[in-house]
């Protein structure tokens, strides 16, 4: 929702202002991924809430990431683009395995996760 | 006042602090304390005196008119102004009680992980069916204690371990970090409309009627608003600082309802999360049944229509099709697929718009001798009463242009 009040609404231009909003906005889902996966692999969650919970951060992440994948921008901000649209695919990826993942194997993906959202700052 | 009663105004209270917040309360504190921490206290304050100040009138004016607050308007203030108080109202209800449904249902979904769209008929019709089947009180008291487990928040944000003199500085007004002017302006405007619902004041009002209440009840008014209401503010305190310890360093901007069960979750671990749920869960769903019923009462009580909870549904069958009409089209907009989050924001920051409709014909009324005889307002209500109203209509000029310039707070 914020991805699309931001202006990019599918392969749009977007300005300098709408492509941080979306960093941003991609920065949170992926730090509030990467609490529930610690969470997940801690026992402090229950297995509905992390599958359940992580589907929604899924979700506005793989839709900013496609929306990133075919938004064009002017020159000069088209490497931040690419680097913050290979993110998103990233964390939305990270993102759906949360939901399924073993206890195990959830530090991994709140490390990875951090690792993005610290990316995206 | 016997044991009896002194129990009767204790439940009472404990039932509005935990009816107290509803689905605009979670969303805008837990935002605004992931935007600017505890910067925005102060106007979970402010909010929380406008309710007590204002839901007191309403009260008083039901307790002594022994009339419910809409009936009054449409007499004090006319055909015309009063259709025009009860559509806004009315679009105002019907938004905030579809945005609650939408709240429920996910709650549901993250309870039991079944699919969202098939927990939107479920959750109307559980509604719809304790709506039906269960008594005033009950239902005021069945959400309103189910409620109380959203005071796990106040755990939370204790366990959290907040700065506490950084708290305490939130609750004084003054200059802010972390956002633009713009963004902190549509926080604190979305706060206060959040904590001022006007379906609130009618809902109290009408309840008030139906409980039979007459000079006697003043008191229990007056404890009820205050107490009731004033202690129901430290749930927002609350929210607004779990968000503010964890969510703002994190760089967490909660998008989705089951964001703030993580504050509790961090804290106390799945016992947390799972009183988290049955509180938002209890307290959105008490929200949308006073909604609900809020809608049906003004429709009522506008067009003179036999009204009550307490009536038998055939006995007040037009005002039994209100309620019923009023949840079947919130069912409509949840089901259109609009995300209840940001219909929240919408349908609070419209209430904003209407409040001054709202507000004024109660104040107008508590100031009426003709309805009121010695009960009217007294200085200090007066005093309260228009400076909040001042306020409320400084906020209804800027909450669309605010929401607008910010994205919806995006900045």
């Amino acid at each position: 929702m914020a991805l699309l009040a931001s202006g990019c609404g599918g392969g749009g231009t977007l300005s300098a202002k709408a492509l941080t909003r979306q960093s941003t906005s991609l920065e949170s889902l992926a730090a509030e991924g990467a609490l529930l996966a610690r969470h997940a692999g801690g026992g402090k969650t229950t297995r509905i809430f992390t599958r359940v919970h992580s589907e929604y951060l899924y979700e506005a992440a793989s839709q900013a990431a496609s929306s990133l994948r075919t938004a064009k921008t002017e020159p000069a901000l088209e490497p931040k683009l690419r680097r913050v649209a290979s993110l998103a695919g990233k964390i939305s990826a990270d993102l759906k395995r949360v939901g399924h993942a073993s206890k195990a194997e959830q530090p991994r993906l709140a490390r990875e996760l951090e690792a993005a959202a610290e990316e995206l700052k | 006042m016997s044991l009896k009663n002194v129990l009767a105004v204790a439940l009472g209270i404990l039932s509005a602090i935990g009816g107290f917040v509803d689905i605009g309360d979670l969303v805008f504190n837990v935002e605004a304390g992931a935007t600017f921490g505890y910067q925005l206290l102060w106007v979970v304050v402010i909010g929380v005196a406008g309710i007590v100040v204002y839901s007191e009138m309403c009260g008083r004016v039901a307790a002594v008119a022994k009339r419910p607050v809409f009936d009054l308007v449409r007499e004090r203030t006319g055909f015309s102004a009063g259709l025009a108080t009860l559509a806004a109202s009315q679009v105002v209800n019907l938004m905030t009680c579809a945005a609650e449904i939408g709240g429920v249902a996910i709650c549901l979904q993250l309870l039991s992980g079944l699919p969202y769209r098939v927990l939107i008929p479920l959750a109307v019709v559980g509604l719809a069916v304790a709506s039906w089947l269960l008594p005033f009180e009950w239902i005021e008291r069945v959400f309103g204690y189910l409620g109380l487990c959203l005071l796990v928040f106040a755990v939370a944000a204790i366990k959290l371990h907040p700065d506490w003199g950084r708290v305490a500085h939130g609750f004084v007004p003054g200059s802010h970090t972390g956002g633009s002017l713009s963004v902190y302006l549509y926080f604190v405007v979305g706060l206060l409309g959040a904590a001022m619902t006007p379906y609130e004041v009618y809902f109290y009002s009408s309840g008030a009627v139906e409980d039979g209440w007459g000079l006697k009840e003043l008191g229990l008014n007056k404890v009820t608003a205050m107490i009731g209401y004033g202690l129901g503010g430290f749930l927002s305190f609350a929210l607004m600082i779990v968000a503010g310890t964890l969510f703002l360093p994190l760089g967490i901007e909660p998008q989705f309802l089951g964001t703030p069960a993580l504050g509790a979750e961090e804290a106390l671990g799945q016992v947390g999360l799972l009183l988290a749920l049955v509180g938002i869960l209890f307290a959105v769903g008490g929200a949308a049944i006073e909604t609900c019923f809020s809608g049906a009462y003004n429709t009522a009580q506008f067009f003179g229509w036999h009204w009550g909870k307490k009536e038998r549904p055939a006995g007040a069958a037009r005002f039994t099709l209100a309620w019923v009409v009023i949840f079947t089209l919130a069912f409509l907009v949840v089901m259109s697929g609009y995300d209840p989050v940001k219909l929240t924001e919408y349908s609070v920051i419209f209430s904003v718009v209407a409040l001054p409709l709202t507000y004024l014909p109660i104040l107008l009324i508590a100031n009426d001798r003709s309805y009121m005889g010695s009960k009217v307002n007294g200085k200090l209500a007066n005093v309260l009463g228009v400076l909040y109203f001042v306020v409320i209509l400084a906020i209804a000029v800027a909450a669309i242009p605010l929401m607008l310039i910010t994205h919806g707070g995006q900045g």
